[in-house]
């Protein structure tokens, strides 16, 4: 009782706190005018870096160095799972799900791994990315894990497969980032370090910046796979 | 303009604080573990809500550039700085249920109380 009253006291402060911040906020339209980077990347986002969806632009061009230590936070997530649960074994269940449901997944796992492949690629025409396409190909490992029983899982996509997309996303990421100091100059600079713009809108656009969501896109899958089948390990002590 | 004018232009804003407390309450009274990250992940919610609302501006488009038509975007930049928070909400969402699994395997309860009244009975 006495952890309610105080936790109630203690919001009641906050908000009125929040509240009182909130009435001198700007509105956004006035703090878009006021912003020079947002509208540099309005204006010259596109000649700057060849991709049209300027989420993408910002994140895999402007901020690529934020993007790449991004992934590193799920690669440190991944490898802090995997080390609570070392000692920890697959059950290997043989059976999955009835023969009607293995049958559809059959049918359904090309058209999730296309769209996957779909977003991750098109990253930079259309709303997307790596880390969204990413996700919807680890998805796919999830689902067949459940389907087919982690005795599948065990023997085609093994956690050695795993973690070594998982490395290669991160290693092709670096390289392509080490390009640019390679050309003279920038850290992951794209269109500078000659890589080809392209014409905008077009999947050959945006230089680096499609292949940069490929190694993103493995890294985010083979990682959040990697989580997944660490969770449903069962203790073996 | 005053107070109650800014508020309800906008209400995203108190949206947003709305959910934060929610979630901020479910993290101080529950003594469950998980309902403790249920409700950090509803601050989180919150978090992402009000970033994407500082950038929002309305009758703009997406920050996607078709030719041919005028400069009349959204700010990109909150977006792809929520991304970056959506990615280390679910790494750290990850890390807490695994760290709470474990503590279920060696306390048998996810009660943050009990745990405590274990631990001081151990020592």
């Amino acid at each position: 009782m006495i952890r309610k009253s105080v936790a109630l006291v203690i919001l009641a402060i906050l908000g009125l706190l929040v509240m009182g911040g909130l009435a001198e906020l700007p509105l956004p339209a006035e703090r878009m005018s006021e912003s020079v980077t947002s509208r540099h990347i309005l204006s010259e986002g596109v000649s700057d870096t060849g991709a049209v969806n300027l989420v993408t632009a910002v994140l895999f061009d402007y901020r690529g160095f934020d993007t790449l230590g991004e992934a590193t936070v799920i690669f440190a997530a991944a490898a802090g799972v995997v080390l609570l649960f070392f000692r920890h074994d697959l059950p290997t269940s043989r059976l999955g799900l009835s023969s009607l449901a293995k049958r559809s997944i059959m049918v359904l796992a090309p058209f999730v791994f296309v769209t996957g492949l779909y977003i991750v690629m098109f990253g930079h025409v259309t709303p997307g990315g790596g880390f969204q396409g990413g996700v919807v190909w680890a998805t796919l490992t999830i689902l067949l894990c459940i389907v087919y029983g982690t005795a599948f899982e065990w023997r085609f996509i093994n956690t050695r497969t795993k973690t070594l997309l998982e490395s290669l996303g991160a290693i092709a990421f670096i390289l392509l980032g080490l390009v640019g100091i390679y050309r003279g100059d920038f850290f992951l600079s794209n269109i500078a370090a000659g890589f080809r713009a392209g014409v905008p809108g077009e999947l050959t656009s945006g230089g680096a910046i499609p292949l940069l969501n490929l190694a993103i896109g493995l890294k985010v899958a083979a990682g959040l796979a990697l989580i997944f089948y660490n969770m449903v390990k069962k203790d073996v002590g | 303009m005053t107070f109650l004018e800014v508020v309800f232009d906008n209400y995203f804003y108190l949206g947003s604080i709305t959910i934060f407390l929610i979630g901020f309450h479910t993290l101080l009274t529950h003594s469950n573990l998980i309902k403790k990250v249920i409700g950090m992940n509803i601050m989180e919610t919150a978090i992402f809500l009000f970033i994407v609302s500082i950038g929002y501006i309305r009758d703009r488009h997406p920050p996607i550039v078709v030719e041919g038509e005028p400069h009349m975007m959204i700010n990109p930049l909150p977006s792809a700085l929520v991304l970056t928070g959506i990615v280390v909400g679910v790494s750290l969402t990850a890390f807490a249920l695994s760290l709470i699994v474990k503590l279920y395997k060696y306390y048998g309860t996810v009660d943050i109380d009990e745990i405590m009244e274990i631990r001081s009975r151990e020592s």
